[in-house]
């Protein structure tokens, strides 16, 4: 179970950095992120042990998710985005993907959400911004499913 | 047949072009908090639709001294002419041009299509932040409520004479199925449905794919064909905090030259959830 104080190791550095930026200078970041978030998309030829694609009612685009374990268990995201999904939200996807990576499945379902204003700052959290949370969500959610699946195939 | 207001709309070769006119400010308005931080027209300045414009305490807009002060800041005076631009097909940028109006500031355009029109036909987007020189702007001697906003007891009042309203949501809204708009979160309401007596026309029936508006006859025959409204018409549009019912205002006022029409803002954030409000389902 993640201590409610303390995040991922790697996340907790993104906090802190953006927690000691001035208001602007965490937009410029934020932008930095946003414009990196092409790049946790898959590559050519990447495999998966899971794969979830789709666009919920809650976003405005399609998010796909994927994910691969490494041999020791930890978690390896990609993501990819539809072009009508906010700068903020695709900002957020990059962090989340640099901030869990070889966390385990359980690290992540048990990540609290309350990170995100620390990262982006009251200002930017908005009623209409809140696809931002989303995107955890749906990393929660093919965790789950690779945990379901590990357990299921224990009981055979 | 043309639009009934002719200089309104500008085409985006009409923004290159005048972009860096000294009488003429570009705005960039959007519902994407950082969109403009990861590029926007050169020269364009970002007013920000809750930071800027609205009052961070009472849900109502800023008062004419900070109006006065946000126009200053951007090397805004009463002459200069303010084309407005944004994402979502112009939503917020029509809010922010409705709100201009309210403070008494007449000289508006529009780019025709928004940002998603000046994207799709490859101009050129900057990082740089423009600065202008701060002007001097007059504090406004009053801000024109009642000309082109409709509060809470005027919607009522107008309901109960039946007088023409149109709900610009989407249909699942107005029928009261669903409460909030596809692919947006829920914003806190309690009762779907819509005011007793609107009409719906989603915002979207006067747009092309594209985001430019629909021609005059086209639109013409939405607004006064399939709705039956009179130019003399008093008219009140609504949507949920009343974005979308800005975008409808301007088609009605601007491009159709209907003479009363407001936007009742407060919109269905307040009407659904106000105690004993009269409500319809459909």
């Amino acid at each position: 179970m993640v201590d409610l104080m303390s995040y991922p190791a790697k996340l907790d550095a993104i906090i802190h950095l953006f927690e000691s930026l001035p208001e602007q200078e965490k937009r410029e970041n934020l932008i930095s992120y946003c414009d990196n978030a092409k790049k946790v998309e898959p590559k050519e030829g990447e495999t998966f042990d899971i794969e979830d694609i789709r666009k919920d009612e809650e976003c405005t685009d399609e998010v796909a998710v994927f994910l691969k374990m490494s041999p020791e268990g930890g978690v390896h995201f990609r993501m990819r985005l539809g072009p009508q999904v906010q700068t903020l939200t695709k900002a957020m996807t990059a962090i989340l993907c640099k901030g869990l990576e070889g966390c385990t499945p359980q690290e992540v379902l048990d990540l609290p959400s309350d990170f995100v204003p620390r990262i982006v700052g009251a200002e930017l959290v908005r009623l209409r911004s809140q696809t931002t949370y989303y995107i955890l969500t749906r990393m929660k959610q093919i965790c789950k499913v690779w945990l379901d699946r590990k357990r299921a195939a224990a009981l055979v | 047949m043309s639009y009934f207001n002719t200089e309104v709309l500008v085409d985006c070769d009409w923004v290159e072009k005048h972009r860096n006119d000294p009488s003429v400010r570009i705005v960039e308005s959007n519902e994407d908090v950082l969109l403009y931080d990861t590029g926007h027209i050169a020269g364009a300045v970002h007013i920000d639709w809750r930071r800027d414009l609205q009052d961070q305490l009472v849900r109502d807009y800023v008062s004419p001294e900070n109006f006065a002060d946000l126009c200053s800041r951007n090397g805004i005076t009463p002459e200069t002419t303010v084309v407005f631009y944004g994402d979502k097909s112009n939503w917020w940028s029509t809010y922010a041009l409705w709100a201009f109006r309210l403070y008494g500031h007449t000289k508006v355009k529009l780019l025709n299509g928004g940002r998603a029109k000046w994207i799709a036909e490859n101009r050129p987007v900057t990082r740089e932040v423009p600065k202008y020189a701060k002007t001097t702007y007059p504090v406004p001697a009053k801000r024109h409520d009642d000309e082109i906003r409709a509060f809470y007891e005027d919607t009522l009042a107008h309901c109960k004479a039946h007088k023409p309203m149109v709900d610009v949501r989407s249909p699942s809204e107005f029928s009261g199925e669903t409460t909030h708009m596809p692919e947006y979160p829920q914003e806190g309401v309690l009762r779907g449905g819509h005011i007793p007596g609107a009409k719906s026309i989603p915002w979207k029936t006067a747009t092309n794919d594209d985001a430019t508006f629909k021609s005059a006859e086209e639109l013409k025959k939405i607004y006064e064909g399939q709705l039956g409204f009179k130019k003399e018409d008093d008219i009140i549009a609504y949507c949920r905090i009343g974005e979308r019912s800005s975008h409808t205002w301007f088609v009605l006022t601007y491009l159709l030259g209907f003479k009363n029409v407001r936007n009742y803002d407060g919109s269905w954030t307040e009407w659904g959830n106000r105690v004993r409000s009269p409500i319809e389902r459909s």
